[in-house]
């Protein structure tokens, strides 16, 4: 239960972070924060017992779902960033709220 | 209060990654950014220690640490060569937000409040078998994960160094 709440914390830390930042660097790592608390509370809730159900969560199952996730936030992450820089090298604009155009 | 090991470690591993966390969401310098942002990571990689799947966290450490990290490190000096110094971060929308990610939290925390009785006490699953299971069961899903990377590899090398001199 407690790491539930802490799970959440770091979450809503993180999306008080991709909601507030107006750099892009900034919120991306926002968001790779927020994966991370999510995979986090995956792994977490595979160790615990349920009231809801009666299934017992296989700990091998979690580690390869929480490997793919991983793969899965890392492969976001790059091609978030390659369109940062290719953001900053067209237009010089680093920030949320500078960009207004769809047109590139 | 007796306190045992694991509540130690569990006490000292939410602290760190709280401060992480916090440190990644509300500082003003981009270097404190990138340095809260790996506390937070390799905290996760404790994480996965604590819930008993090592592998998982030293994958953690490669792929987040030794990866993600240095890629918006690299981003970072890219992008703020050529300025006096590194710019200054700044937020906006402080309250509402506020408002929003505490909700959030509120919202799954109360709903899963219920359905969690108590922590099983095994030990995660063994590497050897994460393997077997990543090469069967989980074929499909890790071949797609393979592809997924190269394509994401690809598309970062198209989106940067995509013009034609």
């Amino acid at each position: 239960m407690n790491f539930i709440v802490v799970t959440m914390v770091l979450f809503s830390l993180a999306l008080y972070g991709v909601l507030t930042r107006r750099d892009i660097v900034g919120v991306l790592a926002s968001i790779e924060m927020m994966l991370g608390s999510a995979t986090l509370l995956f792994v977490g809730l595979s160790r615990t017992t349920t009231v809801a159900t009666t299934i017992t969560p296989d700990p091998t199952h979690t580690g390869a779902i929480a490997l793919i996730l991983m793969v899965t936030a890392a492969a976001g992450a790059a091609v978030g960033l390659a369109l940062l820089v290719a953001l900053a090298r067209k237009t010089a604009r680093t920030r949320t709220d500078e960009i207004t155009e769809v047109k590139g | 209060m007796e306190l045992n090991l694991a509540d130690i470690a569990f006490w000292l591993l939410s602290a760190i990654s709280i401060a992480g966390a916090a440190t990644a969401v509300f500082t003003r310098d981009v270097m404190r950014l990138t340095l809260g942002l790996g506390v937070f990571l390799l905290s996760v990689a404790g994480w996965f220690l604590y819930f008993g799947h090592a592998f998982v966290a030293i994958a953690q450490v490669f792929v987040y640490v030794g990866g993600v990290l240095v890629l918006i490190l690299f981003a970072i000096m890219f992008l703020h060569r050529s300025e006096q110094g590194l710019p200054e971060l700044t937020s906006r929308h402080a309250l509402d937000s506020a408002v929003v990610a505490v909700g959030v939290a509120v919202l799954v925390i109360t709903s899963l409040r219920e359905y969690v009785t108590g922590q099983l006490p095994t030990v995660g699953g063994a590497d050897a078998e994460i393997g077997v299971s990543l090469l069967g069961a989980y074929l499909p899903h890790f071949e797609a994960a393979g592809v997924l990377l190269l394509a994401a590899l690809v598309a970062a090398v198209v989106i940067v160094g995509g013009e034609k001199r």
